[in-house]
C-alpha cells in the first residue's frame, strides 16, 4: 500500500508492526512476517540512521519504536493509521493483532 | 590542521571540527549534550559531539579524514587516542516537532562554533527527558538553566505544545531545589 512509497514492502511492515504494537525486536518480526530477519535488520538500521526509530538494548534483545524526537512523527504516524484502515481483516488479524498481553509462566498456550 | 586528542577539550574540538567543515562549505549545528559541556563550562562532560548537517556523510567524512577523524558506523567518527567522538545526526535540526530556528555562533580562539542556544539547549535536553525518561537529561538542562540565561516563557510554551506540562512543572521545581 505505502511501498511505492517507502521503497520496499518490508520498510512497510515494520511501520505497520511499530504502529500496532508500539515496539519491536529484528527476530520477533521476521518471524511473525516469515521474511528473513537480516532484511528486517537492514530496514531498521536504515530508519535508526535516519531518526526515524531508535533502539535500546533489553537484555540481549535490540527493541525498536519509533522515534518520539523524530519532528514529522506526527504526520508519519497519520499517514501509517490511515494505511493500517485499509489493511483487509485477514492480514491485520494474521500480523497485527497479535496476543500482546502477559501470560503467566508455565501456563498451557 | 594537526589536533592534540589527548588534550582537546569539547569547545576546541568542536570549533576545529566546525572550522574544517566550513573550510569546504558545510555548515554543522552543534547539538546535544556537547552543548551542556560548553555553557556549563565543563560542569558536564560529554564524550560524543553530536552534529547536523544536510551535507551529504560521503563529504562529510572526507573533511574529517584530514583531521584525523575515521569512520567508525554509518554516522559516527573516531580518532585514536581522542576521547570524543562525533557524530552526524540525521538532518533536520529539530527540538521535538519544531524546527530549530535560531542558531547561536560562538566565537573561540579555535574557531567558530554554531550550536543551540542555550535556551533550545535546555529545550533539547528536556526533550530527551520527556520523551524517554532520561533522569541524566533532566539534570543537564537544570545544570544549564542554572548558568545561563534562558527563556522560560519559550521553554514552557514549547513544552505544553509537546504535552509535557507535568515533567515541566517537575523541571522548575528541581531547579528551585537546587538553585543556589
Amino acid at each position: 500500500m505505502l511501498e511505492g512509497l517507502f521503497g520496499n514492502s518490508t520498510v512497510e511492515k515494520v511501520f505497520f508492526a511499530l504502529y500496532a504494537y508500539g515496539e519491536g525486536y529484528p527476530l520477533g518480526m521476521a518471524k511473525l512476517f516469515g521474511v528473513p530477519v537480516n532484511s528486517i535488520q537492514q530496514q531498521l538500521k536504515r530508519l535508526e540512521n535516519s531518526g526515524i526509530v531508535s533502539s535500546r538494548l533489553l537484555g540481549k534483545i535490540r527493541l525498536y519504536t519509533f522515534n518520539p524526537r523524530y519532528p514529522f512523527l506526527k504526520e508519519l504516524t497519520s499517514l501509517i493509521e490511515k494505511a493500517y484502515e485499509f489493511l483487509p481483516e485477514q492480514e491485520k488479524n494474521a500480523y497485527y493483532r497479535v496476543r500482546t498481553r502477559p501470560r503467566r509462566a508455565g501456563k498451557p498456550r | 590542521m594537526k589536533i592534540d586528542g589527548k588534550k582537546i577539550t569539547t569547545e576546541e574540538l568542536a570549533a576545529r571540527v566546525s572550522t574544517a567543515l566550513q573550510e569546504h562549505g558545510i555548515d554543522a549545528l552543534l547539538v546535544g549534550g556537547a552543548c551542556v559541556s560548553i555553557y556549563t563550562a565543563n560542569q558536564y562532560i560529554s564524550g560524543d559531539l553530536d552534529f547536523v548537517s544536510f551535507a551529504a556523510i560521503k563529504e562529510i567524512g572526507l573533511v574529517l579524514r584530514d583531521i584525523g577523524f575515521v569512520q567508525k558506523s554509518s554516522r559516527h567518527f573516531e580518532k585514536r587516542g581522542c576521547p570524543f567522538f562525533i557524530e552526524f545526526v540525521a538532518p533536520p535540526p529539530a527540538i521535538g516537532s519544531e524546527p530549530v530556528k535560531k542558531i547561536r555562533r560562538l566565537k573561540t580562539r579555535a574557531g567558530i562554533i554554531m550550536l543551540l542556544t542555550p535556551t533550545d539547549s535546555v529545550k533539547d535536553r528536556l526533550a530527551s527527558y520527556y520523551h524517554w525518561n532520561d533522569r541524566q537529561a533532566l539534570e543537564q538542562a537544570i545544570m544549564v538553566a542554572r548558568v545561563q540565561r534562558i527563556h522560560f516563557n519559550e521553554v514552557k510554551r514549547w513544552s505544553m505544545k509537546e504535552g509535557y506540562e507535568e515533567k515541566y512543572h517537575k523541571f522548575v521545581v528541581e531547579i528551585g531545589k537546587k538553585g543556589a
